[in-house]
């Protein structure tokens, strides 16, 4: 299919993000004498940022129509639960319960998008209890206890490599192309950012914006749920408390990927380059050794620049 | 207090809304001031009021100082207070609260409770009007949250006030009620300018009348006795407009109409509303803002609900429950009065916005090519003339113009054949606004049944085959256009301002 990532402008948010995500590879090579480049801290850089990519992509669905998603984080680690559990549990093949996973994630996001589009709630509130209720169902799966010991082959593949690139980050980049296409040339995922870009002008043009809302929840709710399976996959055990700091990544890496809250403009290539930052971020503090709690601080204060360069631009392009 | 605004001029891109007006005001009289839509009466207010300042001329208070307002605030300090037509209240406090809003009365930081009351039965007292001022005013009838911000201008010693349509939701009993009021503070001393449309209720009670044309005063504070109601309507429309000569094709009157409406009510309040558009037609749809003409055009989209009598689309009967409906059953297309609100996506590229319409047609295997989309734009930016760098453009870096040809572009690529083109030309160049009217003429040459929503009289008169007048949800009246703008625009007034 397309490529989207070849017609990155050179002025856009795309080509910024490009440029500082090589000059902080750069950065780190040169000051931690090249060890960043070795093959096991390489693969350990790609490994992980597969969750925060799709977990990004996530959250950008629903910031498509203009609404939030709060429960992106405790759905992946719901969904990674219930695919351990019926693995462990139940007994069933890993690929049944990798599908399954999905479909737990599909479901709560079908079930979050009903109840905005039912009620007129907005998404914030519906997904802010939602989080609280599934929060508490994912001790309801196994306590506090962790699974493990599931499925070797599984764990194999996802600890994997191709061609010397780990296997979950050619998955999640396989997933963002999929959500390019969808947003790019697919009907309703089209119809989605018409609802989101001006709802009154889409509903005009015989766009559904019902069926737009609930089509981003669900396919939120979706790409939780790949999160979810990746994680089991990679980690090769799970508890209750997996999701639990994925809320601001999943917001930093659209938000500074230069996706608009306010809805109707997305950026897949900008997502998944803002979460390579956020991750290399991460791995400049295990290199130099900083205190863990300086990382928050420092996405906190990314986040909160690329929202002010975004207003400072929208104002100077009107 | 004497208030005189001499030779006020105001340009906004393409037009010069106020072109030397002049209004003078005196105290203890109620000064009617008239116009059609779009004459300049709400810039002028805007003007007198602080919120938009003039290019040209001057306002000259009572001391004979010259006011230089910053802001509403300004024209507040200098004694002018203004009741807008709509509320301006805060519905959760209280009538006291509200009154007392422009100047709370403070205690060391604190709100002085009892002062604010005591303030506002003050003002309502002055109004002789009995009122609870512990009551929240979202409990108050429409009439009576009026009285509230008339009060609340009073609060502010406004011996200037400006009532902008204020019986546009009254009932008669209520507007009589006002009236009272009215007569009361101007022999209390009171300018007040009164801006209606309802020439009945001008002759009722003003004392004199300032008359708006194009943005000209063009009749200044004269007595109302010396003039009558048809002299007035002359005023208002003018004479010897040059009407732009458009090759019409003659339509087939007998043809099947393409839209038929009988008898139709709504639920905006529209009763027994009979039309009918012919393929190749334009019939223009007039009246003043809030007649409920762009409601009609929504209820017939299935936009908002119809309650009575029968939609005929080409012949047969046709029940229309929402816009998709409209737009691939019926091939109705709605070019929305407000374009940056409704009828373009800002955000995103020209292509998307051409193409919203049929994504479903373009679809191949469920996936819509960018080129499909693309030669779609390039179609209709030689019809339409569109002025872009290309179809990845977005549509926020256009031009008005630009951006109204991109939303009827939309309805021309779903192959509409009924279009609803609702207050074309609004806020678009003299130049690019005759080039948009050749293109309407051009598509009822085409054969298309067009239905013209315009509050632009000229432009009606330029346009339309025929006109049907709308007041009050109803329709009035039907004028054949000769294209005469001095006979038909004299006759479209006299419809629209008749005492029912």
């Amino acid at each position: 299919m397309t490529t989207p990532s070849l017609k990155i402008s050179f002025r856009g948010t795309e080509f910024t993000l490009t440029v500082l995500a090589v000059l902080a590879f750069v950065v780190l090579a040169l000051t931690t004498h090249g060890s960043v480049l070795h093959g096991d801290t390489l693969t350990a850089i790609f490994q992980f940022l597969a969750v925060p990519m799709v977990i990004g992509l996530a959250q950008m669905a629903v910031l498509g129509v203009g609404q939030m998603n709060l429960s992106v984080g405790v759905v992946t680690g719901f969904c990674a639960m219930v695919t351990a559990w019926l693995m462990v549990d139940v007994g069933l093949p890993a690929w049944l319960a990798l599908l399954a996973g999905l479909a737990t994630g599909a479901a709560i996001g079908l079930v979050n998008g009903l109840i905005v589009v039912l009620t007129r709630i907005n998404g914030f509130i519906v997904t802010l209890a939602t989080m609280t209720i599934i929060d508490g169902l994912r001790y309801g799966v196994h306590g506090t206890a962790t699974y493990q010991g599931y499925s070797p082959g599984l764990v194999r593949l996802g600890q994997g490599s191709v061609l010397g690139v780990p296997t979950v980050f050619l998955f999640a980049v396989l997933v963002a192309i999929a959500v390019a296409v969808f947003f790019r040339h697919v009907t309703v995922g089209r119809q989605l950012l018409a609802s989101g870009g001006n709802p009154l002008a889409a509903r005009l043009s015989g766009v559904s914006n019902d069926r737009s809302l609930v089509l981003a929840h669900l396919l939120s709710g979706l790409l939780a749920g790949v999160a979810g399976v990746i994680v089991v996959a990679l980690s090769g055990s799970v508890n209750a408390t997996i999701g639990d700091d994925l809320l601001l990544p999943s917001f930093a890496a659209p938000i500074i990927g230069g996706v608009a809250l306010a809805g109707g403009v997305i950026s897949v290539v900008g997502t998944c380059l803002a979460a390579l930052i956020v991750r290399l971020v991460d791995v400049a503090q295990a290199q130099y050794s900083i205190n863990p709690d300086w990382v928050d601080l420092i996405v906190g204060a990314v986040v909160l620049g690329a929202v002010l360069i975004t207003q400072l631009r929208g104002r100077a392009a009107t | 207090m004497t208030v005189t605004a001499e030779k006020l001029v105001k340009k906004f891109p393409g037009v010069r809304a106020l072109d030397e007006a002049t209004l003078r005001l005196a105290p203890g009289s109620v000064h009617a001031l008239l116009g059609e839509n779009g004459a300049g009466k709400s810039t002028l207010i805007k003007i007198m009021t602080g919120v938009l300042r003039p290019d040209g001329g001057r306002i000259v208070l009572a001391d004979g100082g010259e006011a230089h307002f910053g802001g509403p605030h300004d024209a507040q300090r200098a004694g002018i207070g203004v009741v807008h037509q709509e509320r301006n209240l805060i519905p959760a406090f209280s009538v006291a609260e509200n009154i007392a809003l422009p100047a709370v009365p403070q205690r060391f930081g604190f709100v002085d409770r009892a002062a604010a009351r005591a303030l506002a039965k003050r003002c309502l007292a002055q109004l002789k009007v009995q009122l609870d001022v512990d009551r929240p005013v979202s409990t108050l009838s429409v009439a009576q949250t009026q009285l509230v911000e008339i009060a609340k201008a009073l609060a502010v010693d406004s011996q200037v006030l400006l009532l902008d349509e204020p019986t546009a939701s009254l009932t008669s009993d209520e507007a009589d009620r006002l009236f009272t009021v009215m007569r009361e503070l101007r022999d209390q001393g009171h300018a007040i300018v009164l801006v209606s449309h309802k020439l009945d209720e001008v002759f009722a009670i003003a004392d004199t009348v300032t008359v708006l044309r194009d943005g000209r005063s063009v009749a200044e504070a004269q007595p109302l006795a010396d003039l009558d109601h048809d002299e007035i309507v002359n005023l208002m429309v003018g004479r010897a407009h040059a009407v732009l000569e458009l090759a019409r094709t003659p339509v087939d009157r007998t043809a099947t109409p393409a839209l038929e409406l009988d008898g139709i009510g709504t639920a905006d309040g529209h009763e027994d509303v009979s039309l009918a558009v012919r393929p190749g037609e334009i019939v223009g749809l007039y009246g003043l803002v809030g007649a409920g003409r762009s409601e009609l055009a929504r209820a017939v989209l299935g936009l908002d609900k119809i309650t009575a009598g029968t939609v005929r689309i080409r012949g047969e009967q046709a029940r229309i429950r929402d816009v998709g409906e409209a737009l691939r059953r019926y091939r109705i297309g709605y070019v929305t009065e407000n374009r940056k609100e409704e009828g373009v996506f800002l955000t995103q590229p020209i292509s998307r916005n051409i193409a919203v319409t049929v994504w479903r047609r373009l679809a191949r295997a469920g996936l819509v090519r960018e080129r499909d989309e693309n030669s779609l734009v390039a179609t209709y930016r030689e019809r339409l003339g569109m002025r872009l760098s290309g179809p990845a453009q977005l549509a926020g870096e256009l031009s008005g113009g630009n951006q109204q040809k991109v939303s009827l572009a939309k309805w021309l690529a779903a192959d509409c054949d009924i279009l609803v083109i609702d207050e074309p030309t609004v806020g678009i160049d003299v130049r690019t606004k005759a080039a948009f009217h050749e293109l309407i003429v051009g598509l009822a040459a085409d054969g298309l049944a067009i239905l013209l929503i315009s509050s632009d009289l000229p432009e009606m008169v330029t346009l339309a085959d025929r006109v049907l007048v709308m007041r009050d949800h109803r329709l009035v009246g039907e004028v054949d256009n000769d294209h005469d703008y001095d006979r038909t625009s004299q006759e479209v007034g006299r419809l629209l301002h008749q005492a029912r």
